[in-house]
């Protein structure tokens, strides 16, 4: 499993290049371009708040900005997910050429999901000042919660680069659970105002993503350290990674013949 | 130099592979037996070629051909067998575009050049040249998908020509071409054979016969004949008068 580690880190040149190319290659047709890496999450987020705050007249003054944070980690999550299904099998040209660590396929997905997340924070800091974010040193957690979010979502991508190559249905599930899972964490409501106090731990434990989420709100946007239960996400992050790592390792070099 | 003893290549059914994911669930020697679901691309086939041998590859419609200079590759492990690879082998791309048909020419050179371990700077050294070998001039900053056959056969080539590896593996990318082009590739190919080990293959037998020194004749998957390229060509071409099915 190291040495999966250290094949990749010496193909980081190769990993680097592949992530431009896709940017490249996603936003080539588009008459905006990369425009659309700010305009994505922008357009969502009208959508949501119309949602919210109008149809169903909830949400607080600050709800925008806290929808957004959580939306923009919740994306780059769910996007590297589904990315990483076909990871494999889009690439059968270049898989079937010439052997490279097939692990930069996800890999890749996930790197260009960050630079999405990162666009949309850029607009998201403007953000911040207009609807009055209460800035602390708190918010240099920052950094750490996207690095458990990306060591967890290697994992979780390692396992389904390998399970969408052999089935290719998994894309279809996949989309479902995206969707139920995205009403059923804390993004477009807050843990606070949904989960009865008798069933927040519970809740908290059963949906590691919670806590992170909720962190992700804190040190941004409420000047608060990050919720106590980004620790258990960070422990099931990395459960996920060393999961993920192990079976893509012994399953790498049979996803060439699956194809 | 390359040398392959015993080399099985074996493949399974989608349904085998999926069975086969979950099997750290289940008992190992379970899975270990023969079964139905599962056929040999490639099996008991033994050769060895040396330095700077020009070898050339020839067969039926999936006889294995393909197969094999995967395998010489590194992209599929041996099942059975050993397979030993001396020196660094240029990029298998054919026809296939690399990486993605939305992106131009150009960056499917820098792609395939990183691919097999050259280094920016390295591939900015020979862009030039590789791009005027294509004569594609206007073309390749534009997307592969908009290239004809000839035209991404043309480009396959040249990077592989331009790569300087010690080994190179041409599958069935200079008959495309068309007549001006093939002439360029022959003399390009003339240029390298002797310093690099070529693996060729072709259906066309005056293109084998005009680089070979050794040929390969693969029949479902395991070596009909290897010798003198003469030799092996009758035996193959006569073998072919006498039609078999395709399926094994």
């Amino acid at each position: 499993m190291i040495e999966q580690v250290k094949k990749v880190w010496q193909k980081r040149e190769l990993l680097w290049y592949i992530v431009k190319l896709q940017m490249k290659a996603e936003n080539k047709n588009k008459l905006l371009g990369f425009a659309w890496s700010f305009l994505d999450p922008l357009l969502l987020l009208i959508v949501y708040i119309v949602l919210v705050s109008y149809i169903f007249g909830r949400g607080g003054p600050q709800f925008p900005i806290l929808l957004f944070i959580a939306l923009l980690s919740w994306r780059w999550f769910t996007n590297a997910l589904t990315r990483s299904v076909t990871s494999v099998t889009s690439k059968l040209a270049l898989v079937q050429s010439v052997r490279f660590p097939l692990a930069i396929l996800p890999l890749s997905g996930i790197i260009v999901g960050f630079f999405d997340w990162l666009f949309g924070f850029a607009i998201l800091v403007p953000m911040l000042f207009i609807f009055k974010a209460s800035f602390a040193v708190n918010v240099l957690w920052l950094p750490l919660l996207l690095l458990i979010q990306f060591i967890g979502t290697i994992g979780a991508c390692l396992i389904f680069a390998v399970v969408g190559t052999y089935l290719s249905d998994l894309g279809n599930i996949l989309q479902f659970v995206i969707r139920l899972g995205f009403y059923l964490s804390p993004i477009i409501w807050i843990v606070e105002d949904v989960v009865p106090e008798s069933l927040f731990t519970a809740y908290m434990l059963l949906n590691p993503f919670a806590g992170l989420l909720e962190s992700y709100k804190n040190v941004v946007i409420r000047g608060m350290a990050p919720n106590e239960y980004a620790l258990w996400g960070a422990a099931v992050a990395c459960i996920v990674f060393l999961i993920g790592l192990w079976y893509f390792s012994r399953n790498e070099y049979k996803l060439v013949k699956a194809i | 130099m390359i040398k392959v003893s015993e080399l099985g290549i074996k493949f399974k059914t989608k349904k085998r592979q999926r069975a086969r994911m979950f099997s750290f669930l289940f008992d190992r020697s379970h899975n270990q037996q023969q079964s139905s679901g599962e056929f040999w691309a490639l099996r008991h086939v033994s050769f060895a070629v040396e330095r700077g041998e020009t070898v050339g590859l020839i067969g039926r419609n999936g006889s294995g051909k393909s197969t094999l200079l995967r395998v010489i590759a590194g992209v599929y492990p041996p099942d059975e067998g050993k397979v030993s690879v001396e020196g660094e082998v240029s990029t298998l791309f054919g026809l296939g575009s690399g990486f993605n048909a939305e992106l131009s020419g150009r960056d499917n050179i820098y792609l395939d050049g990183i691919m097999i371990g050259m280094t920016k700077n390295q591939i900015d050294g020979i862009i030039d040249t590789i791009v005027e070998f294509t004569e594609l001039q206007d073309f390749i900053d534009m997307p592969v998908r908009t290239y004809s056959t000839g035209m991404r056969a043309r480009l396959g080539f040249a990077i592989a020509m331009h790569s300087d590896k010690d080994i190179v593996l041409i599958d069935e990318i200079m008959s495309v071409g068309d007549v001006a082009f093939r002439e360029k590739a022959e003399a390009e190919m003339n240029r390298i054979i002797g310093d690099s080990t070529v693996l060729l293959v072709s259906h066309e037998m005056g293109t084998i016969k005009k680089f070979a020194s050794k040929v390969i004749w693969l029949d479902r998957g395991v070596i009909a004949a290897v010798g003198e390229p003469e030799e092996v060509i009758q035996k193959y071409l006569a073998a072919a008068k006498v039609k078999k099915p395709l399926s094994r």
